[in-house]
């Protein structure tokens, strides 16, 4: 009874949210939503979902606090080394061969991703022709992400990851550490644009040679992967290249069958020929 | 004992200004020792001092003794001089008197120093010197005599003996003199001696009491040595023990450290450490030198010397240990200790632990002394080890609690992570599994739907089915009832009929002239309506018999001109009769005859004519007949009448149906002549078609062909009637409306063909041949080689057949009837479309050097044999067989031409490679290319340059263009090249992979599909919108690909676009289009999504200036969301679209917010 309640109330929330303030999260993998919204009423000095949604009607900022809920802005950078190693290895070359590049880091969270491939292509002399898109539906994530402003004491894992996945340089030589925080250098910006874009609802708005969106897709149920993945196919160009969380996978996307996994274990893609 | 032995040493530190500098005994002894030294030292001094004066005396008597012996000597020297003298005479005799003489003086006066004193030898000296100068008085005398020569007297002198008497005299005093002092010389000695032992016996009394005190302070002596050497052997003892006790050591440690060091100390043999513990229990903590294995290790309070010691608390000394005690051993034998002792050590009263030791020797009290007074310090440090042990203990527990929390944590943690981890796959493949399960749900249940729908359907096939079976037999039978009736009927009716019609015409001949005028007209009536019904009793009859497939053929030569003249006269009284104009005309060109069956091309002319005349009121109806194409005739039928409308030309052919219902009241009729014509038509290998236009009249056409295709009679009407309607539904097909090519009506050929049944797989041949015959021999010869093939027989035709079907090959006749084959060939060769397609000439004129110019693979005279056609055909197929695609390699540097044409070279590729931008030209010109590699530094003129020439003309093919270039692009170049090339490669080390990969792609893609969608928007200028042409719209854009694709779309409709690619680039471009009114921007498409400035600032900071507040602007967004688009509204956009765009409604906005 109490769970057909808060399915009903999950649902009811979820359409709430997207008719109010247009964050679609109906498609969402519904039982980690259920997960993080498991605690959420109580945040809010409410009792059940029902209450929660009244708030959150009337309530922007109640939403904007739980759309940080919603969504998970959990990265570090360099996450995954060799997933980096191998784009350096195996996707640098090709994308050398091309007059300017485009670069979309779908779900960008707080933008570690996105300095962690500045970094890359900049190691790599790449970076001067190419642009990022780092788009992602939170905009506090985004706001950090642009900040480029990271606690310092992360710092070391990254450094570790960035020498992991092959960096020629120190990666202290990106950043400033000052007051116990991290600046990362202002001049990746130059290429980055920064943007709020839904996979859920919005469009291709670019043609890019690579897609990287690492654990977003475990986020979403079947449909709105199907429905990323197709974004991401149709925002790529021929034989551009895609790249997936360790734990996600195209196998049993309609999708699928456009790309061929180039690095097995690092889950990264090329779309093929045939569209 | 350590106390009280300490004690006064302290007492005398502190009173070193008070007391006495040594002890009472020691002080009186050492007073005595000296009283007797100073006792002895007076008494020596006395005796010493007698013994020196007599000595002194002594020495004084030897010295007068010798004194007096020196006159004496001297006073005979001067005798012996003075006697030598007076014998010789010689002056050298003299010398010891003259010495003497002045000696003598000072030996008196020494004498009297030393007598000085002594009356009586002072007398007795004063005497001798009186007798000591009368002497030397005499020798003066007989000297001064001798010298003065006269010795006689001297010798006279001599003697007198008064010399003698002297020296006699001298010698007596000088021996008197002598005796006196050997007398006082001996009372000298003897006191002397007397002196000397009074000495000797107080130096030896002195002595001996001074030994008695060197003895006893000897003895004091070492008394005190002996107890400070012991003192300092225990506190070297205690010293060395707190050295090795120092430091913070653990129990194990420190109880090692005690015992090697009071084991070495003591020189004990063995010993052990007992730690005292709690519950009354001893444990021992460390050993020396015992044997292993055999001895306690916990003992009791009170059990055994150890525990009697803790007990007790003092040390115990065992001083006979039993025989079987224990032996302590070496490597070189062993032996029992002879003493032991347990000494305790406490702190604050405790015993901590207990030492024991065995020896070997006997124990000396110092070895217990030190024993007891390390107690308290040892206890002290054991107690301290043995809380810090515990402490240790205490803290290592903590650690190791510690220790354990923490790698629970990191357990924790870790299984945290693996479960999420876990959870996430699992939730994924949970998720996915859903999804499947979902999907396979709805596809079984759709599948279920589908499966019942099927079912359904499939029953009710099987029920339409069997009622069409039903219904079929039921038709069959129906029909042959009816064609059974009709034919019965038809019977029955034309024998009343015919009796009818031959009384009426009988009654309306009016024979007998009996009947009124009245009454032979209604007999004419009857008449006449007989003859209709006979008429329509026919046409039905005739129907069903072609529909039945009845009618029989009669194939004969036709005179075309007979036929016209038969049906002028039928129809020329009759359309005078109308007052309508009748003509016949033949046209010159048309065959004087044709095969074909002369009844029924009457009967359809005639129908045709009759329902001309009968639908026209008034004008003219005229019959020409005229050459269709060099296959077939066409007899049309043209009328001023009322005409058709188009929706119903359709129908007018369709049985038992007229044009308008009132049509049919107004004219009458049966409807089914056009029917039955179009029937009779078709099985004569022709059809019959009908222009008009209503009101101003109809045009039927019956085109029949000269020879009919079949041979005569042959054919049954079945295949007509289904073969037919399909041709003329062809050119209608949607294939065909494609290409305006198409649009070229193609005439029917005189010959069958495969053009009706194209199979995709199967190569399809154009013969373009106006001999019928020929064209059929090498139809039948490309059928026999699995060829389809398309026969056409003029130029006209063959070009659009080219364009329409794209054959693969094409055998061409040189003498056409409307162009020669050369202009033909020559037009197929110039079109980029046809210009692939190998074309072969099989022609009785001779113009093989012109058409081989032109670019034919063969040419064959006719006649030709059988062998050289298929060798011809042979010819083609291995031309366009071979897959070997072209492509046109564009690279000045020799090596890059080289590496690139070694790359893309295989079997199927043929490469031409050039070395400039001319020379690529003149290859674009000559032939067709798959494809294009080119690279942009070319050394007649730029890549771009080349590119814009092929897009500008026409007369070059357009293929895919790959631009391979070592040179970074700046964004405007690579928006330049956009326009022409899909892919652009930067020469790297991947890159000839993705050229390999590229030039792979577009020689697979279908052939032309790409250029001509390319030449389409390169040269689409005609259709120009009047709304954008000439109008600038700034397109804001970051995206090359939407770039392109607004720009082609755009700029075909005469629309000039600026591209700016961010707002920043924007707002510049604005600025600088402000100065220049031929620039001004009319409109400005604006992306939202841009680097540095984004489209909704850009918007924003266009408002602010005044002169562009109404300017619009459209802002495309790949937002779906609502308040995205009101953000850009918001921001001063007027209006947006969402991506992708919709061209149609890019197009009607831009109509709207851009009006003329």
């Amino acid at each position: 009874m109490a769970a057909e309640n808060t399915d009903i109330e999950l649902r009811l929330l979820l359409d709430a949210i997207y008719l109010k303030y247009h964050y679609d999260f109906r498609e969402y993998a519904a039982a980690s939503l259920k997960r993080r919204l498991t605690n959420a009423p109580g945040r809010f000095g409410c009792e059940t979902l029902s209450q929660l949604q009244h708030k959150v009607l009337y309530e922007p900022a109640a939403f904007a606090a739980l759309l940080s809920l919603l969504t998970v802005p959990v990265s570090e950078m360099f996450r995954d080394p060799s997933y980096f190693r191998s784009l350096r290895e195996k996707v640098i070359p090709i994308l050398r061969t091309y007059p300017s590049l485009k670069i979309w880091v779908a779900g960008c969270s707080t933008g570690e991703e996105v300095y962690s491939l500045a970094i890359l292509l900049r190691e790599e002399e790449l970076l001067e022709r190419t642009l990022i898109y780092a788009t992602d539906i939170n905009p506090q994530s985004l706001q950090k992400a642009a900040a480029g402003v990271y606690a310092v004491d992360r710092i070391a894992g990254f450094t570790e990851n960035h020498r992991k996945s092959g960096g020629r340089a120190s990666l202290s030589d990106y950043y400033t550490a000052a007051y116990g925080r991290a600046v990362f250098d202002k001049s990746f910006k130059r290429h980055i644009v920064f943007s709020d874009h839904s996979l859920a609802t919005d469009s291709v708005f670019a043609e890019v040679q690579l897609v990287s969106c690492r654990n977003v897709l475990i986020y979403f149920n079947g449909d709105l992967q199907n429905r990323a993945v197709g974004l991401f196919r149709d925002a790529l160009c021929r034989k551009g290249f895609l790249g997936i969380g360790m734990k996600e996978s195209l196998k049993f996307s309609p999708h699928g069958q456009s790309f061929v996994e180039l690095v097995q274990g690092d889950r990264i893609f090329q779309k093929g020929n045939e569209p | 004992m350590a106390q009280s032995s300490t004690a006064p040493d302290l007492g005398y530190f502190h009173g070193a200004h008070l007391g006495p500098p040594l002890p009472i005994g020691t002080l009186v002894a050492f007073s005595v020792a000296v009283l007797a030294i100073v006792l002895v030292a007076c008494l020596s001094y006395g005796a010493l001092e007698g013994s020196a004066d007599s000595a002194r005396r002594v020495t004084h008597t030897l010295e007068v003794g010798e004194q007096l012996r020196a006159l004496l000597s001297t006073l005979q020297d001067a005798e012996t001089g003075q006697r030598g003298f007076l014998l010789t005479g010689h002056e050298d005799y003299l010398v010891p008197y003259t010495n003497a003489r002045a000696a003598l003086a000072g030996e008196f006066k020494a004498a009297h120093a030393l007598i000085d004193g002594s009356g009586e030898q002072q007398r007795r000296l004063d005497s001798l010197e009186r007798v000591a100068s009368a002497k030397m008085e005499e020798l003066g005398e007989t000297v001064a005599l001798r010298r003065a020569g006269d010795a006689a007297g001297a010798l006279a002198i001599v003697r007198t003996n008064r010399g003698k008497e002297a020296m006699e005299r001298a010698r007596a005093t000088i021996a008197e003199m002598q005796r006196e002092e050997r007398g006082a010389l001996a009372a000298r000695q003897a006191d002397w001696l007397n002196a000397a032992r009074i000495s000797s016996i107080v130096v030896l009394g002195g002595s001996g009491l001074l030994l008695v005190l060197v003895a006893v302070a000897a003895v004091r002596s070492s008394r005190d040595y002996r107890e400070r050497q012991t003192q300092a052997w225990i506190r070297t003892g205690q010293m060395g023990l707190s050295a090795r006790i120092q430091g913070e050591q653990r129990l194990e440690m420190l109880g090692d450290n005690v015992l090697t060091y009071l084991a070495d100390y003591l020189h004990a043999q063995v010993g052990t450490v007992f730690v005292a513990e709690s519950g009354n229990q001893l444990r021992r903590i460390a050993a020396y030198a015992v044997p292993e294995g055999t001895q306690h290790l916990t003992v009791q309070l009170g059990e055994g010397s150890v525990g009697q010691a803790a007990k007790e608390n003092r040390v115990l000394h065992v001083r006979d240990v039993p025989a079987n005690y224990l032996d302590i051993g070496s490597s070189l034998g062993r032996a029992k200790p002879l003493e032991l002792v347990a000494a305790p050590a406490t702190a604050d009263g405790i015993v901590h632990a207990v030492v024991e030791l065995g020896f070997f020797r006997r124990l000396l009290p110092a070895d217990l002394d030190l024993l007891a007074r390390v107690s308290a310090s040892l206890g002290v440090a054991l107690r301290a080890s043995k809380d810090r042990t515990r402490l240790e203990e205490l803290l290592a527990e903590t650690q190791r609690q510690g220790e354990e929390l923490q790698a629970q944590q990191e357990e924790l943690r870790v299984s945290n992570e693996e479960l999420e981890v876990q959870a996430v796959a699992l939730k994924e493949s949970q998720s996915q599994l859903e999804a499947q399960q979902t999907e396979l749900e709805q596809t079984n249940a759709q599948l279920e739907g589908q499966a019942q729908v099927l079912e359904q359907q499939k029953d009710d096939l099987f029920h339409a089915q069997a009622g069409l079976v039903e219904r079929a037999t039921e038709l069959q039978r129906a029909n042959q009832y009816k064609s059974e009736f009709l034919a019965n009927m038809s019977h029955e009716l034309r024998t009343p009929l015919n009796s009818s019609l031959i009384l009426a015409k009988i009654l309306a001949d009016n024979k007998g002239g009996n009947l009124t005028d009245e009454q032979i007209k209604f007999a004419q009536t009857i008449s006449s309506a007989g003859n209709d019904l006979l008429a329509i009793i026919n046409d039905i009859l005739d129907l069903s018999k072609v529909e039945a497939g009845k009618v029989e053929l009669t194939i004969g030569p036709v005179v075309v001109a007979t036929i016209a003249d038969d049906l002028s006269k039928a129809f020329e009284p009759v359309a005078h009769q109308k007052g309508l104009r009748f003509s016949a005309v033949v046209d010159s060109g048309t065959p004087e005859k044709i095969e074909t069956d002369r009844q029924r091309l009457s009967q359809i002319l005639k129908n045709l004519l009759s329902n001309a005349l009968k639908f026209t009121e008034k004008g003219k109806v005229t019959l020409q007949i005229s050459p269709a194409n060099h296959k077939s005739v066409a007899f049309t039928v043209r009328d001023t009448g009322i005409g058709i409308s188009a929706h119903q030309q359709g129908i007018i052919f369709e049985a038992f149906r007229q044009a308008d219902g009132s049509t049919h009241r107004k004219y009458g009729g049966t409807g089914l002549g056009l029917t039955i014509s179009r029937d009779l038509a078709r099985l004569l290998g022709g059809d019959i078609s009908v222009k008009s236009t209503p009101g101003e009249g109809s045009a039927f056409t019956l085109t029949l062909p000269i020879v009919p295709a079949d041979a005569p009679g042959a054919r049954t009407a079945d295949s007509g009637a289904a073969s037919a309607p399909d041709s003329l539904l062809h050119p209608d097909s949607p294939a065909v409306a494609e290409t305006p090519a198409a649009r070229i009506t193609l005439a029917r050929p005189a010959l069958e063909d495969d053009r009706e049944r194209l199979a995709p797989d199967s190569p399809l041949i154009l013969i373009v041949e106006d001999d019928p015959a020929f064209a059929s021999i090498l139809r039948d010869l490309v059928r026999e080689m699995n060829f389809q093939c398309v026969v056409t027989h003029s130029a006209g035709d063959g070009k659009a057949a080219a364009f329409l079907y794209r054959p693969k090959a094409i055998l061409l006749d040189m003498n056409l009837p409307d162009h020669s084959g050369l202009s033909l060939l020559d037009q197929l060769k110039r079109d980029p479309k046809t210009r692939h397609i190998p074309v072969h000439v099989v022609s009785v004129a001779d113009y093989t050097h012109e058409a081989l110019a032109m670019g034919a693979l063969g040419y064959a005279l006719k006649p030709v044999r059988r062998d050289q056609l298929v060798e011809a055909l042979q010819r083609l197929e291995a031309k366009f067989s071979q897959s070997r695609r072209h492509v046109l390699i564009v690279e000045d540097d020799e090596r890059q031409r080289d590496s690139i044409t070694k790359l893309l070279e295989n079997g199927d590729v043929q490469i031409t490679a050039v070395q400039n931008a001319r020379e690529a030209l003149a290859q674009l010109r000559m032939s067709t290319f798959d494809c294009v590699v080119m690279d942009l530094n070319l050394p007649d003129f730029s890549g771009y340059e080349l590119l814009q020439q092929m897009a500008e003309t026409g007369e070059v093919s357009f293929p895919p263009v790959i631009v391979y270039t070592g040179r970074s692009l700046t964004a405007d170049e690579e928006q330049t090249l956009r326009r022409f090339s899909k892919s652009i490669i930067i020469k790297d080390a991947r890159s000839p992979e993705r050229l390999l990969d590229e030039v792979t792609l577009f020689l697979h893609q279908v052939e032309s599909q790409l250029p001509v969608e390319r030449q389409l928007m390169l040269k689409a200028a005609r259709d120009r919108e009047a709304t954008l042409d000439g109008r600038r719209i700034l397109v804001v854009e970051d995206d090359v690909r939407n770039i392109f694709a607004l720009t082609s779309l755009l700029e075909p409709k005469g629309a000039k676009i600026e591209i700016a690619r961010n707002g920043r680039e924007a707002i510049d471009m604005l600025t600088r289009s402000m100065s220049d009114p031929a620039r001004a921007i009319d409109l400005v498409l604006m992306d939202v999504m841009m680097p540095e400035m984004d489209g909704i600032t850009a918007t924003r900071e266009i408002r602010k200036r005044a002169d562009w507040r109404k300017l619009p602007i459209i802002a495309l967004t790949a937002k779906a969301m609502r308040d995205d688009q009101e953000r850009c509204l918001a921001a001063g956009a007027n209006d947006y679209i969402a991506k992708p765009l919709d061209v149609e409604r890019l197009l009607s906005l831009l109509r709207v917010w851009m009006p003329k």
